[in-house]
This record gives structure tokens, sequence and C-alpha cells, in this order.
């Protein structure tokens, strides 16, 4: 694929942000009740792709829903029947709009398990339909820490099309994979100009370099990643999962975790069984039928959450879970920073 | 509003009289302003703890985790929250004789923008109303007891009520669609501790795990009801819902009512009182039941 880049204006990206709009399925953070949805959208008045990184809920749900329903059932006198519901897995081709390079990059990451041993088609074809646009931050919040972590951001491949604010009110579009290549040549041509890759690379380097001189928060992975991997029995995740109220904000916020029930909606013979959120942080999530539960006490909830995603996820699929998005810490009720945990656990 | 120091030296004096193994405070995030509820055990820790403006979380929520459970736990209480500790108390939940209680006189605490938070402004019981120790002037908590301070009606219940059925109707249906059912509210609830939740159900018709608005609704209007006259106003739900939904409508609504028809009732300000729900009287009005 030949490197495709145009530059265009405010007016120019509203314009081409538009055309998508008219075009295709588009879903787009819509402020609702003080912070950012990722919502399906006809105008660009009724979202905001520039919408702050602290506020925007990530893209998940759009691929993992937060509830979906897996079969519906009736049990008669001749047998149980079982049906396929008629939620149709997403044969619509959609857009996204605005997604955060961290939700781009939890993708990229849950494509891993999700082509693991059981393949998810539901997952695959929300996929395969999907193209993302994602705005690469300026600055980075509070509690980000994206560029500490496993990946490249400032080569990140997980998104179809990226776009630059660069010097100048000048804006960079660059297509990242054929599907998005395909919707700038059909979207993009009347309101940008083509640009050469040589022109463009250092206004993008400047950008990112001023961005990533804006993290507060920084480590060094790879020595927290080994440290964590030989501690699993130090105390002190005792005493840092002291003051978690085991709400699972953290979880149901997460771009990443991927945990989820099973629960039927039944009356009588007949229900409907439906796949949800879950969280390792429910004292019931590991409790099994007889009654025993392998992680009891809150500290051992705590490690697995840790540990999944800074340990074993890496240890298995050479990826690291946590994308470092903040949006666990933000949304936290008591203010516990797993960037903080995680440091203060390593050392 | 700041007792920083005075809540250092209490807790250095309990850790070296041996009256308590643990002290619940809160500490700075070391991020920015705001702060995280900090369990501390021994007095090494000590100067890690702080007390101002930003010390929202309702700090009796941890009277019910696995670390201070069958421990001597000392307690940084503001008005709503030492009714709730007295509620918990009242329902056996906690001993009196294995708590220290530091009770706060609150001059109203911050949200994240710095702006004071509405439950504070419209507060009728600042003071601590159950402590060892009371830190602070005494501001006028008893006299608003006694009718001296008229109840204020919740801005936002007062602004509801004046809108067309409908437009209620559509309002809450965008609550209960937007919530996710993380359940982060009961947990953050210092008052929600039942060992197994009724919503917690698998395979129930109306509470099953499922996150369709008709199984948010029921557990949302489930878990109101059921601090229907025990809640205390503290907002830990609002601060932990991921979704920003405005939970203390559940509530509120409820508590005016009560207040209204209940002999002003006002949950756990006084100790013993079992809330207005455990009582029953042949004047109680039943003119409000819709």
């Amino acid at each position: 694929m030949s490197v495709e880049i145009f530059v265009t204006d405010k007016a120019g990206l509203q314009k081409f942000y538009e055309a998508i709009m008219a075009n295709h399925e588009t879903y787009a953070p819509v402020e609702t009740f003080g912070k950012f949805d990722f919502k399906r959208v006809a105008r660009l008045t009724e979202c905001d792709p520039e919408s702050p990184v602290a506020k925007t809920r990530s893209i998940k749900p759009l691929f993992f829903p937060r509830t979906s329903r897996v079969m519906k059932y009736i049990a008669t006198s001749a047998g149980t029947d079982v049906s396929e519901t008629d939620e149709d897995p997403l044969a619509v081709k959609r857009v996204i709009l605005g997604a955060k390079h961290c939700d781009a990059r939890a993708l990229q990451v849950l494509d891993k398990v999700y082509n693991w041993d059981y393949i998810d088609t539901d997952y695959q074809k929300r996929r395969e339909n999907t193209v993302i646009i994602s705005t690469r931050c300026d600055k980075a919040d509070t509690h980000c820490f994206c560029t500490s972590l496993d990946y490249d951001v400032e080569n990140l491949d997980a998104m179809d099309v990226l776009i630059v604010n660069g010097a100048d009110g000048k804006i960079y579009i660059r297509a990242k994979t054929e599907k998005g290549a395909g919707l700038l040549n059909s979207e993009v041509t009347r309101h940008a100009s083509p640009v050469t890759e040589e022109s463009a690379t250092p206004e993008l380097k400047k950008q990112y370099d001023a961005f990533a001189a804006s993290f507060r928060l920084r480590m060094d992975y790879a020595e927290v990643n080994a440290k964590l991997s030989k501690i699993f029995d130090t105390p002190e995740f005792e005493n840092v999962s002291g003051n978690c109220v085991s709400c699972n904000t953290c979880a149901f916020v997460c771009p990443t975790c991927h945990c989820f029930k099973i629960s039927d909606e039944k009356v009588k013979d007949a229900g409907v069984r439906y796949k949800s959120y879950d969280s390792c942080n429910n004292g019931y999530f590991t409790l099994m039928a007889g009654g025993h539960n392998p992680r009891p006490a809150k500290y051992r909830r705590w490690r697995q959450r840790a540990m999944h995603k800074f340990v074993y996820y890496k240890e298995r699929f050479g990826e690291n879970l946590c994308v470092g998005c903040g949006k666990c810490t933000i949304s936290c009720p008591v203010n516990i920073s797993i960037f903080e945990v995680v440091n203060q656990v390593a050392q | 509003m700041n007792y920083t120091k005075q809540i250092q030296e209490i807790a250095a004096k309990l850790f070296a009289e041996g009256k308590i193994d643990v002290f619940v405070g809160y500490r700075m995030n070391g991020f920015d302003d705001n702060q995280v509820p900090v369990l501390i055990s021994g007095p090494q820790d000590i100067s890690k703890l702080v007390f101002t403006d930003k010390s929202v979380f309702n700090l009796v929520n941890y009277l019910k985790t696995d670390h201070t459970r069958r421990k001597r736990v000392g307690l940084v209480v503001k008005g709503c929250d030492s009714r709730s500790l007295n509620l918990m108390l009242t329902e056996s939940q906690v001993k009196r004789e294995n708590l220290y209680v530091v009770g706060i006189c609150c001059e109203g605490v911050v949200d994240d923008d710095g702006q004071r938070m509405q439950n504070c402004v419209e507060c009728m019981v600042p003071d601590a109303v159950v402590y060892d120790e009371l830190l602070g002037e005494t501001l006028s908590g008893s006299q608003t007891l006694t009718g001296s301070k008229p109840y204020i009606v919740n801005v936002d219940i007062a602004a509801l009520a004046e809108k067309p059925l409908t437009e209620r109707a559509a309002y809450f249906e965008e609550v209960f669609e937007s919530c996710i059912r993380c359940n982060a509210c009961r947990h953050s609830c210092p008052l929600c501790y039942c060992a197994k939740c009724c919503i917690d159900q698998e395979t129930a018709t109306l509470y099953n795990g499922a996150n369709t608005t008709s199984a948010a609704f029921h557990a949302l209007m489930t878990w109101s009801l059921h601090l229907a006259g025990r809640c205390v106003d503290c907002r830990n739900c609002e601060k932990a819902c991921p979704s920003h939904l405005p939970l203390h409508l559940l509530h509120k609504q409820n508590e005016s009512v009560i207040f209204k028809n209940f002999q002003e009732h006002l949950a756990g300000v006084n100790p013993g009182d079992r809330g207005a729900f455990y009582k029953y009287s042949m004047q109680d009005p039943d003119d409000f039941i819709m």
C-alpha cells in the first residue's frame, strides 16, 4: 500500500467528517450526563470528535457490547428448542470518528484473545466492518501513561485513518490500512490535498514530540513487568488493595477488560441468554457451583487484575493488557491510580 | 476547612496508646489535588493523613471490608458519614466499642471542579452526630433539627417536579438506558452491606445480570427502595458511577416524602433510630403511596 497523506484545515476536516456521516453509519463521542459516549450520529453538531480524552468512554462497547443476546430457548414436551437470536452481528459497514489512540490500541490487544482458541465471529465481523478514525492527542491528561508502555504510540497502526493536528492550523490525514485508504479515496479528496510523505513526516514528528513531552507519568515498563512477574506472593498487594471498594467501575470502563458473565432472562420454560460485562473484582466472579471460591479475599482479586494486565497477558500473547489510558483512575470513586499501584508493588 | 494536623495527632496518640489496629483517613493522591482514602496500620504512615474540603468519600464504607473486620478501627467522619455510621451501629453491622470515631463539624466538601457539592449546600446535619472526639466549631447541626432551618427540597427534584410526566419519564428512561450495570453504586454505598444481594441473580426474570434497560431499572429501583429512609445523601454512589448518572434523584424523592410524612425523619440522626420504614404506627399516613 502506498502511503496516502492529505493536508487540510479545520473547515476541510469538518467537511470530511460530514461527508462520512452522510454516506456511512457513523459513531462519534456524544455528550451524555457530563461524559462522552460513542453513539450513532447523523450530524456533526450532535457530537464532538475532539472530546477530551479524560471524559471520553472507550469504543470497546461497539465491538464487545455491554450486553448481547447469545440465544433463545424454549423447553417443550418434545425437547428443548434452541434458536439463534434475531440480532444481526453487524453486516453494516460503519465508521468511528474521534477514537483515541489508546482505544484503538486496545482493540489490537483484544484481537489476540478473540483469535485465540475460540474465534469470536461476532467480534470479528464487527472489526472487519468498522473503519476507525483516530485523532492523536495534543496533550496528555493527568492520568495518561500510554508512552510508558510496550507499544509505539507514534507509529501506532491500530487505527485505519490517523489525524494529526499540525502547526498553523494544518491538519494531516493519513491512511494506515487498506480500509482507511479506501475511505479516504472516496471521501477526502474533495476536502483536502495530497502531500508527500517527506514533507509531512517532520510535521507529524514535531507534533508527537510535543505530545510526548507533556506526559507527567513515566515508568520503565520492562522493569515493572519483570519485577511483577516474580512477586506473586508479596504482602504489598494486601496493602495497596486496602482502599479499593470493589465497585468494579475500573473494569467496566477499561478498553481492554473482556471478562463476561452469562445470565438468563427466564419466564417459566422459555428464556433468552445474555452475555454481559463482568469484573474479576466481583466477589462472586470466581465462586464455583459447589461453594468454593479460589479468590475469596479482596487483595487476591486485586492481584489478579493487576497481574493479568501487566504480566499474564504479556506472557501469553506478547502484549501488555493495559494501554495506559487512565480511564480506571479517572472513574475510580476513591481515586486509586493503577500506575501508582503497579509501581508501588514493583518497588 | 483543614484538620490535617489535629487528625495526625489523634492518630499518633491512638497508635501510641494501642487503642486501634487500623486508622481510616484520607491522603493526597500524588497527582492532583484529589484525595485517596487510606488505611493506616501503624504509626509510620501517619504523616500521610490529611483532611480538607477535598476529603469527599464516605469512609464508613470501609467498615464492611476484609481490612477492618474484627479490628479496632479509628475513623474520620463528617456529618453525613456519621449518620451512616449511626445506621450501621443500629443495624448491628459494627460494634461501637471497636471504633474510635473522629467527628468533623463539616463546612461542606467540593467536587472535582472545586464547586461546593449540592448535598453540602442543602445539608441539614453538617456536624458529626456520633463521635469520640469532635473537631471544629459546632455549626448549626442541632438547631436545624429542631426546625429553625426549613427543609430544603433538592434543586434537581424541584426542577423535575415542574416538568410534565412524559418529559420526566423520558428523562429517567435515558438514565436507565445509560446505566451499565457495573453495580458501583451499590458497592460504594456504606449501607449496602448484604453478603448476597438480590440483584445478583443469574436466572431471575427481573434481576438477571444482563445489561438491559429493564434490568437496570429493576436493579436501581430496588436499590433505591432498600435505602428509602436510610439514605444519608453522602453521594458515594454518584462519585462511583462511571456513567455520571444523577442517582441522588432516586433517593432524594424518597427522603423528602419521608421527611414530610414521618415526623420529619432524617436517617441516622438519632442513635438507635431504626428508620422510618422499620417502625409502624396506626397513625402512619398512606396518602403518599401511588
